[in-house]
């Protein structure tokens, strides 16, 4: 049980850093909160709403990423978030940095 | 929808007022996103989404005020972990010091209006010193939390320069005290208690008391006293600074206690210490020839036991000072502080 716990905080600050690359890397086309909740869950990423959604506002609190209201296809007004020019330049490097550690951890751990 | 209106308001309510209305909205959207999807029936019929989707997924969504504190970056301490080690450590310094002081101050006072009352003065003290202590503790914290919340006064422990950081920054090893904290700062108040007694009746002014001290004594050896009291108390106060027998302050302490040797000797062997008046109000049984024989004799033993311990004091402080001298020479020189 301990250790289940333990496992359980692990994982959470492995994530942490890790979710603010994979949102952005999927925000190169603009997206709303639940279409990219989606989008992530598709690709095997599952997040919580309520990790993802202040995720998304401290990320654009940051510059990386742009939002706003707008009305598309005549449904429900929903915010809308784009990757910023900045955002991209930032998403570049860690995605260098990525690959990098990914390379040394599967060494490390085959 | 009622209980989605709560939910979003009770997140609200834990929000900074700048960013609540549009959180509020952005959570509202992406509820009726997930909920649009969950039931699986298009708004535009009309139907009500059924109760118990909206209650599974607010409970996914968790505690609102969990959810709030995601969003809201602002501080919920009053003083964070970059400024409580400063703040602990200097409100101790400021009560150690600021207390003892106060109670003391007080306590004098409070005697110098009443000599007898003594258990009266320590209340008083007790009760002040508490007083002041919370008043310090109090503005002391208000002090910090306004530093945690402002910008204007950078935080040195929260940002660490990491890059201008030199092993020149690391502090010495403390070295260890020969002379105790506590034994010198008793000494001090004993002293200063000494000298606030004898004052006493000048302080006072009155002539309602009888003084213990013949009134004579004013005109040269208790003024002397004082002289050599204060010296007494500057060489306390640089024994606290400094804690170790040093030569310079080995010899300082050898001067001044043969001084008080040789005053003390003096002082009983030449004059009438004790006034006259206080022996003829005393109610004894004893004549008064006898009573002043006896009062002469226990003069002469304090005197005595004084000198006594004033030897034993050059003694042991030249007993330190080679101890400390031998400790010095066995550092290696590059290690030894530059002070």
């Amino acid at each position: 049980m301990e250790n289940d716990e333990l496992v359980q905080n692990m994982l959470l600050e492995l994530r942490r850093g890790v979710l603010s690359i994979a949102v952005l890397s999927q925000l190169s086309r603009e997206e709303y909160g639940y279409s990219l909740l989606k989008a992530l869950s598709d690709l095997g990423m599952e997040i919580d709403q309520s990790t993802l959604y202040p995720l998304l506002r401290r990320l654009e609190s940051q510059g990386l990423l742009q939002s706003d209201w707008r009305i598309v296809d005549e449904a429900r007004p929903r915010r809308y978030y784009v990757i910023s020019p900045q955002g991209r330049a930032v998403l570049n490097k860690l995605k260098g940095e990525w690959s990098a550690m990914a390379e040394t951890m599967k060494k490390m751990l085959s | 929808m009622s209980l989605i209106d709560r939910y979003v308001a009770e997140v609200g309510r834990h929000l900074p007022e700048k960013d609540r209305a549009d959180i509020e909205a952005e959570i509202r959207s992406m509820l009726e996103d997930t909920l649009e999807e969950r039931s699986e029936r298009s708004r535009q019929n009309g139907t009500p989404v059924d109760e118990k989707i909206i209650i599974e997924t607010l409970e996914e969504l968790g505690d609102p005020r969990l959810l709030a504190s995601r969003y809201a970056p602002a501080k919920r301490y009053l003083i964070g972990p970059g400024w409580y080690d400063v703040y602990i450590k200097t409100l101790q310094r400021v009560l150690f010091i600021v207390l003892p002081i106060f109670a003391a101050v007080t306590f004098m006072l409070t005697l110098a209006e009443d000599p007898l009352d003594f258990i009266d003065a320590v209340g008083e003290a007790v009760g002040s010193a508490f007083d002041v202590g919370l008043q310090i503790w109090f503005w002391m914290t208000l002090v910090f939390v306004f530093m945690e919340r402002s910008d204007a006064i950078p935080n040195e422990s929260l940002n660490p320069d990491t890059r201008a950081w030199t092993v020149a920054q690391l502090p010495e090893l403390p070295r260890k005290r020969q002379i105790s904290i506590a034994e010198t700062v008793m000494n001090i108040a004993t002293e200063l208690f000494l000298m606030f007694w004898i004052a006493l009746p000048v302080i006072r002014g009155g002539s309602d008391s009888v003084p213990f001290l013949h009134p004579d004594l004013w005109n040269f050896w208790l003024p002397l006293f004082f002289v050599i009291m204060g010296l007494t108390l500057v060489h306390e106060v640089f024994q606290l600074k400094i804690g170790n027998w040093t030569p310079a302050l080995t010899i300082t302490n050898v001067i001044l206690s043969l001084i008080s040797i040789i005053y003390i000797a003096a002082l009983v062997l030449t004059q009438d210490v004790i006034n006259p008046a206080f022996l003829a109000m005393l109610d004894s049984s004893l004549d008064t020839a006898r009573l002043r024989e006896v009062a002469t004799w226990s003069i002469d033993i304090s005197a005595a036991v004084i000198a006594g311990i004033y030897v034993w004091e050059i003694v042991h402080s030249i007993r330190m000072a080679r101890q400390f001298n031998k400790q010095e020479s066995e550092i290696p020189a590059s290690m030894q502080k530059v002070s």
